[in-house]
């Protein structure tokens, strides 16, 4: 690896792509994988979960730092206080608006989730608290060094060491909830035939608050990974935009109804990203742009999957 | 000859337009002149009133051009505000005249130019629209939003980069009201335009493949053409108001469009349509204007009650939670929308009779059950 | 010349073949029957003649040229008209608007003229709503004009997709299962309707039908499919009668001798009600003139070419 890196670092800088890229990736994956989750349950795109991103950031944030009349919560727990509130969040928008829309045409859902999204961040944004700020890294709450190794001067942050961790846990607790546990079995059940699941006895309600809730907690992981410096903050509305149209590229990429692909996704995308930021030639055409190369990358990748392998790499249904 | 079903009795029959008397026209005068105060002898009087009032025209504007899209042709589109700024880019690179005033022909072309660029930006998106079911509709519009934004925009050639690129209005339309009345002769432009989309096969065509493109192409209708161009009239109404938007600011700046910026004006189009009540072309403009009226209202009232400096620096969230939640109420509990309420009126001022028991009307069915969107 | 000609109809769903070399004959002036138990292909037949499936393989033809890859909304301008099994029109729209829409084809400006507002726009638009009052008014329909879809019965439902379907003046009418939902008066009456539509307007016409008095009052010529072949075809007598089309709707072998296979008293009833029905049907056709006498009857051999 060493000498690959000797190699390739005296032609383009190969290693902070790589690095980044992969662990951003993760986070992203993390997102998609909410996504995922939601359109095989739901069968909807749910445009409100980089904002259950959101929430968890600027929840932990809030916590942190002690702001207003809530006490200053030490970081893990500040950090586990965003992750319940996104999943609160989730559920919440379970009960009072999805419920109630059921049996009413997709399309209408998805309207009604990008209105869950513009409310939350109207809320966020009333909050009183330095939104341009950004939540601690790990490093610096451990108070160790930032960067677990270097390679060739190139430093690997302890913060995507722990994106990768964390994605690379969640991903087997997925696969393991999924695969052997009576909710998850549950939750795949209703998402092919919810009246089939309660003939056998499922609680179509019960599960579909489950899987809500799933999709905020894997929102809110990713929003507390994703809202430390250099470019992460916790902004109202900080994960509804460029990120979550990654996310959701994440999503079709490795296939809409496939959860292992969104992982896949997820770290191709972020790759793919962070490649074309840093070396504008790697895609041709992107030079000519001025700006915003990694988005134009990314959705030109959403668009080639759409159009030609709407499947994605991994899903089994167009 | 023909065998004779059954008479179907108790069903009520729309009273015809020929029975309207003339007392019956000059009450529906009366009763508008309230309406055409405000659009009209208020603004005369106020100048900064004008200012508002031409925003909330090019938000008609843009209102009327998602009722096409996504009322009648069952399109869902998050990206809009790429059309106005395409609409907006263009005419100001048309016109270019730096701080001087534009003469009214360069003007001219300058407007229609935005109109049709942005048709072409539509027409591109429509194609790959065909390619694509549904839902994904919206992820690609929501990109494509994003994308023109961040990409196109920002070009410095075309931009003005920092300062923005200027745009001047001719010396007859210096003055506000007379600006006004410009802008409310495009949002006539578009309402003619929809009157006859409604009034003959084209809306027809693209409700039906709305509705069910099967049945649709039974009937004869091109459902890839149609589609396309519900795309593209769209995209020229939504180009059309953004050129009356750069004449309005008088300049272009990428800043508008952007992220955050651009990303919240799609949503409060979406907002638009939805509480409008899709396929209402009354409906749309009121909820429109609503939108564009509130920040002017509200200010008026924050700083009556003291609350100015608070309401200046979150005006962008207050409007956010505002508009969301009459999106979530119209979506669950009154799909119809707005058009729904206007709905007895809007049939009386067209000569009906007013009642209030309409059968339900194509917004309700687009929202509540009719969409032949399939996931 | 015929009007509708499908010749080796072939299309496979995966590895399903759904209509395995398949051709029917429809000419001038016929009302044509097609037959076969559930799931035997006859609507796909009918969505590979109208172009929303593409056949694997044979050809269909329309007054003589080959349409087999056209789209459905060109042959609809061309002069097919068709209705769906589960009642296919534009549900948020009203009964006026439905067929203001079916004539779309016929409107006779093209879209982007529309949008200007001209006076010739408005003049066909005048027109072509006359032409609508027509067709309710033979229909017997102009009580619920302004209706909405949704408030309406399905008889009446069906009634009017038939009046869709009728509404560009088309010369081929496919129907697909038109008294679903009947009773035996209805279905009656609608085979009056159909005969008498055929004389007044001269449309030929394939239907899907599973209503056998219905073929036997109104088709001139039937086929029989099942599993995606062609299992008879004949007189709607003949088809009835014939072993093979018995085996495949009560189920069973067909045995070796022509003989018929239905209990007799079952058998003697229909036989009765056929000849009911044959009667009131003969009564209704006029004896002279227009297209209902310029039906050729074909035998149990239908010819290959034209007979006079």
């Amino acid at each position: 690896m060493r000498v690959l890196a000797t190699e390739f670092s005296t032609q383009i800088n190969f290693i902070t792509p790589l690095i980044s890229g992969i662990a951003d990736g993760a986070a992203f994956g993390l997102l998609g994988l909410g996504l995922v989750l939601l359109y095989k349950s739901n069968r909807i795109f749910n445009f409100a979960q980089g904002e259950f991103a959101t929430v968890a950031a600027v929840v932990a944030f809030l916590f942190d730092r002690g702001i207003g009349w809530l006490p200053k919560l030490p970081y893990f727990v500040a950090i586990f206080a965003g992750v319940l509130a996104a999943v609160l969040v989730a559920m919440l928008t379970e009960r009072l608006v999805i419920r109630p829309l059921f049996d009413r045409p997709r399309v209408v859902l998805v309207v009604a989730t990008v209105g869950v999204a513009l409310f939350l961040i109207g809320v966020e944004g009333l909050l009183p608290y330095p939104q341009t700020a950004s939540l601690r890294t790990i490093s610096d709450v451990l108070k160790v060094q930032s960067y677990v190794t270097q390679i060739d001067g190139v430093v690997v942050l302890d913060q995507d060491v722990a994106k990768l961790i964390v994605l690379a846990v969640l991903a087997v607790l997925a696969f393991l909830f999924f695969r052997y546990s009576n909710t998850g079995t549950a939750i795949l059940a209703v998402s092919q035939d919810a009246t089939a699941a309660r003939v056998v006895g499922i609680s179509v309600e019960r599960v579909s608050m489950v899987t809500w809730g799933i999709a905020g907690f894997l929102g809110g992981v990713a929003g507390v990974l994703l809202a430390v410096p250099p470019s992460g903050n916790v902004t109202p509305g900080a994960f509804t935009g460029l990120t979550l149209t990654i996310a959701f590229s994440a999503a079709v990429l490795g296939g809409m109804t496939s959860l292992p692909g969104a992982f896949v996704g997820g770290i191709l995308i972020g790759l793919i990203q962070s490649f074309a930021n840093a070396d504008h030639s790697f895609v041709p055409g992107l030079n000519s742009l001025p700006n915003a190369q990694n988005e134009v990358a990314v959705v030109a990748i959403l668009l080639l999957v759409l159009l030609i392998r709407p499947r994605g790499l991994l899903g089994r249904e167009a | 000859m023909a065998a004779q079903t059954e008479v179907m009795t108790g069903f009520d029959h729309m009273p015809d337009r020929a029975r309207v008397s003339l007392g019956g026209w000059a009450l529906r005068g009366v009763c508008l002149l309230p309406v055409l105060a405000l659009v009209f002898a208020l603004p005369y009087h106020s100048d900064e009133w004008t200012n508002d009032a031409i925003y909330a025209a090019i938000f008609a504007m843009v209102g009327l051009s998602m009722n096409v899209l996504v009322g009648y042709t069952g399109q869902i589109s998050l990206g809009q505000q790429a059309f106005l700024g395409i609409g907006a880019l263009t005419a100001a690179n048309v016109v270019n005249t730096g701080t001087t005033a534009a003469d009214p022909f360069t003007f001219a072309i300058g407007i229609v130019a935005g109109a049709l660029v942005a048709a072409g930006g539509a027409a591109f998106l429509g194609v790959i629209a065909l390619r694509v079911r549904g839902l994904y509709l919206a992820l690609v519009t929501l990109v494509f939003g994003s994308v023109t934004a961040d990409a196109v925009f920002t070009i410095s050639s075309l931009n003005g980069q920092d300062a923005g690129l200027p745009a001047y209005r001719p010396t007859a339309l210096q003055g506000n009201f007379a600006f006004y009345v410009f802008a409310l002769a495009m949002v006539a432009v578009c309402i003619y335009v929809d009157v006859w989309i409604r009034r003959s096969k084209v809306g027809r065509g693209l409700i039906a493949l709305r509705d069910n493109e099967l049945v649709a192409s039974a009937f004869g209708i091109n459902v890839l053409g149609y589609k396309l161009l519900g795309f593209v009239v769209s995209g020229a109404m939504a180009g059309l108001a953004g050129g009356v938007y750069a004449f309005w600011s008088q300049e272009f700046s990428d800043k508008n469009f952007t992220s955050g910026a651009g990303f919240s004006l799609a949503l409060i189009f979406v907002v638009m349509v939805v509480v409008g009540g899709l396929g209402s072309r009354a409906g749309v403009i009121a909820a429109a204007a609503f939108f564009a009226l509130l920040d002017p209202l509200l200010t008026g009232f924050a700083h009556h009650t003291g609350w100015l400096n608070w309401y200046t620096d979150h005006k962008q969230y207050i409007q956010n939670v505002i508009g969301a939640v009459l999106l979530l109420q119209t979506v669950i509990f009154n799909p119809g929308g707005l058009g729904q309420v206007l709905r007895p009126f809007t049939q009386w001022f067209s000569g009906k009779r007013f009642s209030m028991h309409d059968e339900g009307d194509a917004a309700g069915a687009a929202l509540g059950g009719g969409s032949s969107v399939r996931a | 010349m015929s009007v509708l000609e499908v010749r080796d109809l072939t299309i496979r769903f995966g590895g399903l073949t759904a209509i395995d070399n398949v051709s029917l004959a429809v000419n001038e002036w016929e009302i044509v029957g097609l037959m076969g138990p559930n799931g035997a292909g006859k609507t796909t037949a009918f969505n590979c003649i109208t172009g929303f499936y593409k056949p694997n393989a044979g050809q269909v033809f329309y007054r003589g040229e080959d349409v087999t890859r056209v789209p459905p909304h060109r042959k609809a301008a061309m002069g097919m008209g068709r209705t769906f099994q589960n009642v296919g029109m534009v549900k948020s729209e009203t009964v006026l608007e439905n067929l203001l829409t079916a004539q779309h084809t016929k409107a006779g400006y093209g879209a982007l003229k529309a949008l200007t507002g001209a006076t010739a726009i408005r003049q066909r638009e005048k027109e072509l709503t006359a032409h609508a009052d027509a067709i309710l008014e033979l229909l017997g329909l102009t009580a619920v004009r302004d209706r909405r879809l949704g408030s309406l019965p399905y008889g009446t439902l069906k009634l009017l997709e038939l009046g869709c379907a009728l509404a560009s003046d088309p010369d081929l009418l496919l129907l697909d299962e038109p008294s679903s939902g009947m009773g035996p008066e209805e279905s009656h009456e609608l085979g009056e309707r159909l005969l008498a539509l055929r004389q007044a307007l001269g449309v030929t016409m394939l239907l899907i039908e599973h209503h056998v008095p219905l073929v036997a009052a109104v088709c001139d010529y039937v086929y029989v499919l099942n599993f995606g072949k062609l299992l008879a075809e004949g007189d709607p007598d003949h088809v009835r009668n014939h072993p093979e089309v018995v085996a495949a709707y009560l189920g069973g072998e067909a045995p070796e001798e022509l003989e018929q296979t239905e209990a007799p008293d079952e058998q003697a009833a229909a036989a009765d009600e056929l000849a009911e029905v044959a009667e009131v049907a003969e009564v209704a056709e006029p004896a002279d003139s227009g297209p209902a006498t310029g039906v050729r009857k074909r035998g149990l051999r239908r010819p290959r070419k034209e007979a006079s």
